[in-house]
C-alpha cells in the first residue's frame, strides 16, 4: 500500500505516533506523541510487514537529497592503503557500502585485525602495500584520528593491487598475487571475491 | 540574484495574542516613520533560495531588504585531528563579513561572538547522533549588512542544512525586535539598530513551537519583553512558512 506523495520539509507533522511508526527521514517526539519529518522529500506510507505484531504502518520521507555516507560500525567499506607500518596500515575510505564518500575518511587496519588466524604472526608489509584497494569492515569508530577497520574474513582483504612492474596483479591464493607481465609473486592478504 | 516573478518575496507581520495594547500613537500622529517606510510590526519581505554554492553539500542565499547573506554547509566530514573523540556528530559554525558588507569599508572579519550564537541556535535542532564522529561545517558570509544580520543568517543556515540533507528536528527561524523609546520595531534595519535602546533576538523551531535561543541586550520592561517575545514567536512561525515554501519549490524543481 502506498499513498499519494506529498512534499514535506523538516519539522512538518506527519501523523500521530499511535497510528504510525517513524521510518527513514522521520522521528517520533515522545513529549506529544507526534511524528515529524526530519528531511525534505515525499511522505510515503508503507504497510507493516504481515508477520509483525505491530499493525501500525510506517511513514517515511523519501526522494530527498541525503547527506554523504558516513562510515558506521559494521559497514563494509572500500579503502585505498596509504601507509604501511610495522603494526598498522592506514587507508583512506573511498566507498561506504555501494556509495562513494564525498569527503575523505581515514581508517586504520591494526596487525591483529588483518586475518582471523595466527594473528600474532602477521607481517603488515607482507599483507598490504601502499596503493592497494582493500575491502574491509568497520570495527568501531576508533579513536580521534581514524576508524578501525578489519580484514579478518575470507571475503575481505586486497581486491586490487598493482605490481612493481605497474600491472594489475592476479590473485593466485589467499596470500599471493602474481604479476601478469613479469610472473613475479607478491604477498598480500587477498580477498576472496564472490560474484 | 533577483527574485523571479513567480516567487516574489512576501512581507508578513506577526499578530499579537489576544492581549493587544491600544496603540501608543495613532497612525496619523506618529512623529517618526521607519527608514524604509514599514509599519512597526511589519517584517521585511523575505527571499530565500537554496543551492547557491555548487561545491558545498548544501547552501542557501537569503535577502531581507538590503541584508544579503550566503550560508554554505560542508560535510559531514572527518573531524579535525586535534579534536577529542566524540560519539555524536559535531557542528562547527563560522560567521564572517565580506570587506564590503558595511558602509565603512574595512577588513572582512570573523565574528567570534556571532559564530558561537549561530552554533547555539542551530545545535538544538540538528540530530547530531545521525553522523557519529564527524563534523558538519557551517560557513556564513554576510554580503551586505543591512541590519538583523544574525537572525537572517540563522534562518538561512537552517535552510542550508536542510538543503544538505542533514537530519533536523525542525527548521530554525529567527527574528529580532528592537526597542526604540516606547516603541517596539520588528526586524530592525542597520540605522534603527544603531540607535536602539535594547534588542531581543528569538530563534525557534516553528512547527514544534520550541525556542532554541533567546538573547536580550539593553534595558527592557517586563510588559515590553512579553510583547516582544509574542511578536517574535508569531513572526518566526510566519517566516518558517516562507522558508518551507522555498524548500518545497527547490525540491520540486529538482524533480523535474
Amino acid at each position: 500500500m502506498e499513498e499519494a506523495d506529498e512534499m514535506v520539509t523538516p519539522g512538518e507533522v506527519l501523523g500521530r505516533a499511535t497510528d504510525l511508526k517513524a521510518g527513514k527521514g522521520a522521528y517520533a517526539a515522545s513529549h506529544n506523541n507526534t511524528i515529524y519529518a526530519s528531511l525534505t522529500g515525499f511522505r510515503r506510507i508503507q504497510a507493516p510487514p504481515p508477520a509483525s505484531h505491530d499493525k501500525r504502518p510506517t511513514v517515511e520521507v523519501t526522494g530527498h537529497k541525503a547527506h554523504g555516507p558516513v562510515p558506521e560500525p559494521g559497514s563494509v567499506v572500500i579503502a585505498r592503503v596509504t601507509k604501511v607500518m610495522a603494526r598498522t596500515a592506514s587507508a583512506d575510505i573511498m566507498c561506504v557500502g555501494p556509495k562513494s564518500v564525498r569527503e575523505k575518511f581515514t581508517g586504520i587496519i591494526r596487525q591483529q585485525d588483518v586475518r582471523a588466524t595466527e594473528i600474532d604472526k602477521v607481517d603488515m608489509h607482507l599483507s598490504f602495500r601502499p596503493g592497494d584497494i582493500v575491502r574491509a569492515v568497520v570495527l568501531s569508530l576508533g579513536d580521534a584520528r581514524a576508524y578501525y577497520l578489519s580484514t579478518a574474513k575470507n571475503e575481505l582483504g586486497v581486491v586490487s593491487a598493482e605490481s612493481s612492474a605497474g600491472a594489475t596483479m592476479v590473485p593466485i591464493s589467499w596470500t599471493e598475487m602474481q604479476c601478469p607481465l613479469t610472473g613475479q609473486i607478491e604477498l598480500r592478504k587477498v580477498a576472496k571475491v564472490v560474484n | 540574484m533577483a527574485a523571479k516573478p513567480g516567487s516574489a518575496p512576501v512581507t508578513y507581520s506577526p499578530n499579537l495574542g489576544q492581549k493587544t495594547r491600544p496603540p501608543i500613537f495613532k497612525d496619523n500622529d506618529l512623529d517618526w516613520v521607519r527608514p524604509d517606510g514599514r509599519g512597526f510590526h511589519q517584517c521585511r519581505p523575505a527571499f530565500f533560495r537554496t543551492g547557491a554554492v555548487n561545491s558545498a553539500s548544501g547552501s542557501a542565499y537569503a535577502e531581507l531588504g538590503s541584508t544579503k547573506v550566503i550560508v554554505s554547509v560542508f560535510g559531514p566530514r572527518e573531524s579535525k585531528k586535534a579534536m577529542m573523540y566524540s560519539d555524536t556528530g559535531r557542528l562547527n559554525c563560522n560567521f564572517s563579513y565580506t570587506t564590503f558588507a558595511t558602509p565603512v569599508r574595512g577588513q572582512g572579519s570573523d565574528h567570534k561572538e556571532f559564530s558561537s550564537m549561530l552554533h547555539k541556535a542551530l545545535e538544538g535542532a540538528i540530530m547530531l547522533e545521525t553522523f557519529p564522529k564527524t563534523t558538519v561545517d557551517v560557513f556564513a558570509l554576510v554580503l551586505e549588512s543591512g541590519g538583523s544580520d544574525l537572525p537572517v543568517v540563522i534562518s538561512c543556515a537552517s535552510l542550508a542544512l536542510a538543503d544538505a540533507g542533514i537530519m533536523m528536528y525542525d527548521l530554525v527561524a529567527a527574528v529580532s525586535v528592537s526597542c526604540l523609546g516606547k516603541n517596539l520595531v520588528i526586524d530592525p534595519v542597520l540605522e534603527e539598530e544603531s540607535y536602539q535602546d535594547g534588542s531581543l533576538m528569538l530563534t525557534c523551531m516553528p512547527s514544534r513551537n520550541e525556542v532554541t535561543q533567546l538573547t536580550f541586550t539593553g534595558e527592557w520592561s517586563t510588559p515590553d519583553i512579553n510583547e516582544a517575545m509574542q511578536l517574535c514567536l508569531d513572526a518566526c512561525s510566519k517566516l518558517g512558512k516562507v522558508m518551507r515554501t522555498c524548500l518545497k519549490e527547490a525540491a520540486s524543481a529538482s524533480q523535474e
